[in-house]
């Protein structure tokens, strides 16, 4: 496979994986916990080569994965005490972000553990980055990690797809029909932190935060169905990442960048297409009730 | 729904066709070795060495800070078209390195680095826990590397050794040059003037080369924003040493040197900005600072002219 398809592979698993949770997130209207969560894994990757003093990635992703559920867990506490959801998400992300830029000026000066440096997996450099096991060439590293994310969410949106639709759209009910809600809240606080955590390493945060939002986001624009809403939002980050290829190609520039552009125009090309067909379908209603 | 399928399959379907085609790989329009190297300073030596048998490119282009380096797309032509790739090491490339030191297995990939002995590799000025990555700025360490070069390109093209080395010899004699005008030119620098303060510490291996003191305000990466106690402690330098002048560089911004001419002058010492020195990125190509021996030199004059 050439390099251009392996990249446009893992912007594409991306877009799936990070889709299909951000509709999860957004029908619950946490989007902006996906932004959170992306600035507080600083802290655990942070913490975790303070412990293990060792830049490996599997520390860092176990650590980022631990401070995620916290970061869920923290802004579900302070919302349960009575503090709106998005005022929550806010407190909680700046401090433990900012206890994370603190801990890396104090102790981690000399290593390259700059913001950018560490979470910042450049998504142009993926095809390079290979798995080899018993001295086989098995492709892109990247491609395996999400591909085995994907795999995970897509199981257990299956298992618990009912529980999840039901305690999202109407806690209360869930809780009367014997639905352990807090459960599914983690449960689904753990998928969005391992999908985070497994996006940032390979495509960098700008792209995470992007596909997290915006393919969920369209895809609400066009249904009210869960399920389609899902397959839809994980069309549109394919469509996302493939059309964003092609502008990085064209005016040469930097490609998750370019991806998220991308979806930045479908979405914006979504949202004025439905507004002309609502104001067309309203015209023509209008008509009807004229001419009867 | 349906619609949206169609449009989304022939989209997809364009675009794997454009795609397809396009593709080349190795070998230059002359049958040159394709080189791409990370930084320009590399890009010149190996230009140097390899003449007309090499076409070189390099990924950071001018006024790019490796620090700060984001990838664009054409990033994977040019590595992936490779026959071989330059990079700097000592951390230089970031987490770049990592990547880089896996496209070895696939083609020669070297760390310019590899080229010096350890004993001669100097520690960060701030942070003793690691190696100082610009080593561009010691002309005897240079010539080292343009040696590395020749040896390795030598053993990717054997039939070719003895041009790689007859260049690699000249242009090491043109380093030599350099080295005696740069030494003749500070030696005009009185001793007490001679320090150096400039955005961020990339002059380390110039300053022993030298014999400068070197004061940067940021550390050792761009990134890192500088504390309150740094401005502070450079500004009782300059007041201290009565330094006439400061820096700037290419690739810094210039608001952080000016806080600390500001406080100098509030405490009485009359401070101005020297001049613009290349630290990490060349100057534009075509011009005479795009090369490397340009920029050194401007960077003799700029400082020579400043603190004489």
């Amino acid at each position: 496979m050439s390099y251009e398809m392996w990249i446009i592979l893992t912007g594409s698993l991306v877009g799936v994986t990070c889709g299909t949770i951000g509709c999860l997130l957004i029908i619950r209207k946490m989007a902006m916990l996906s932004d959170g969560i992306s600035h507080t894994v600083l802290l655990g990757i942070v913490l975790a080569y303070l412990i293990s003093q060792s830049l490996s990635s599997i520390y860092m992703l176990i650590g980022a994965l631990i401070i995620g559920m916290l970061t869920a867990f923290l802004v579900q506490f302070l919302y349960n005490r009575g503090i709106h959801t998005d005022a929550s998400i806010g407190i909680v992300f700046t401090s433990l972000f900012a206890l994370g830029v603190f801990l890396v000026s104090i102790y981690a000066r000399q290593v390259h553990l700059d913001i950018d440096h560490v979470l910042m997996g450049e998504i142009t450099f993926v095809p390079w980055n290979r798995l080899t096991l018993f001295g086989v060439d098995l492709g892109p590293q990247a491609v395996w990690m999400l591909g085995t994310v994907l795999v995970i969410n897509t199981v257990i949106l299956i298992i618990f797809y009912e529980p999840i639709k039901i305690s999202s759209f109407d806690p209360v009910l869930a809780t009367a029909l014997g639905i352990n809600v807090v459960f599914i809240h983690y449960l689904l606080m753990g998928m969005v932190s391992l999908s985070i955590v497994a996006s940032f390493e390979s495509v960098g945060s700008i792209l995470v935060v992007t596909m997290l939002i915006v393919p969920g986001a369209t895809a609400y624009l066009m249904t009210k169905r869960l399920s389609t809403m899902i397959a839809v939002s994980a069309m549109v980050g394919i469509l996302g990442s493939v059309v964003g290829y092609a502008i990085a190609y064209w005016f040469d520039v930097s490609i998750a960048g370019a991806m998220s552009v991308a979806l930045g125009l479908i979405f914006a090309i979504v949202f004025i297409l439905q507004l002309i067909i609502k104001k067309m379908y309203q015209r023509s209603h209008r008509g009807k009730i004229h001419v009867t | 729904m349906k619609k949206f399928m169609m449009m989304f399959a022939i989209v997809m379907i364009l675009f794997l066709a454009a795609c397809g085609s396009g593709e080349n790989n190795g070998k230059g329009q002359n049958g040159e070795i394709v080189i791409t190297t990370t930084t320009g300073q590399i890009a010149d030596a190996v230009t140097n060495v390899g003449g007309d048998l090499v076409e070189v490119e390099a990924l950071m282009g001018p006024g790019v800070d490796p620090h700060l380096y984001q990838a664009t797309q054409s990033d994977i032509r040019k590595l992936g078209n490779a026959d071989m790739i330059f990079y700097n090491g000592l951390h230089l490339e970031g987490n770049m390195g990592d990547i880089l030191e896996q496209i070895d297995s696939e083609k020669p990939t070297k760390a310019v680095a590899n080229g010096l002995p350890d004993d001669q590799l100097q520690q960060d000025m701030e942070n003793p826990n690691e190696v100082d990555p610009h080593i561009w700025f010691d002309l005897d360490l240079w010539a080292l590397v343009v040696n590395y070069i020749a040896d390795e390109l030598s053993e990717f093209s054997p039939e070719n050794e003895e041009i790689f080395r007859e260049n690699a010899e000249n242009y090491q004699e043109e380093l030599e040059e350099l080295k005696t005008y740069a030494e003749d030119e500070l030696a005009t620098i009185p001793d007490e003037s001679r320090i150096l303060v400039t955005a961020h510490d990339a002059f380390g291996y110039f300053a022993t080369a030298f014999d400068f003191e070197v004061i940067g305000i940021q550390g050792l990466s761009t990134d890192s924003d500088y504390g309150v106690a740094d401005i502070q402690d450079i500004v009782s330098v300059l007041v201290d040493h009565e330094v006439k002048a400061v820096f700037t560089e290419s690739s810094v911004s210039e608001r952080a040197m000016e806080s600390v001419i500001e406080g100098a002058e509030r405490r009485g010492q009359e401070v101005t900005i020297g001049g613009e020195l290349f630290s990490d990125a060349m100057g534009e190509e075509g011009t005479e600072q795009g090369t490397y021996i340009g920029m050194f030199k401007h960077n003799i004059d700029v400082i020579v002219s400043s603190l004489k």
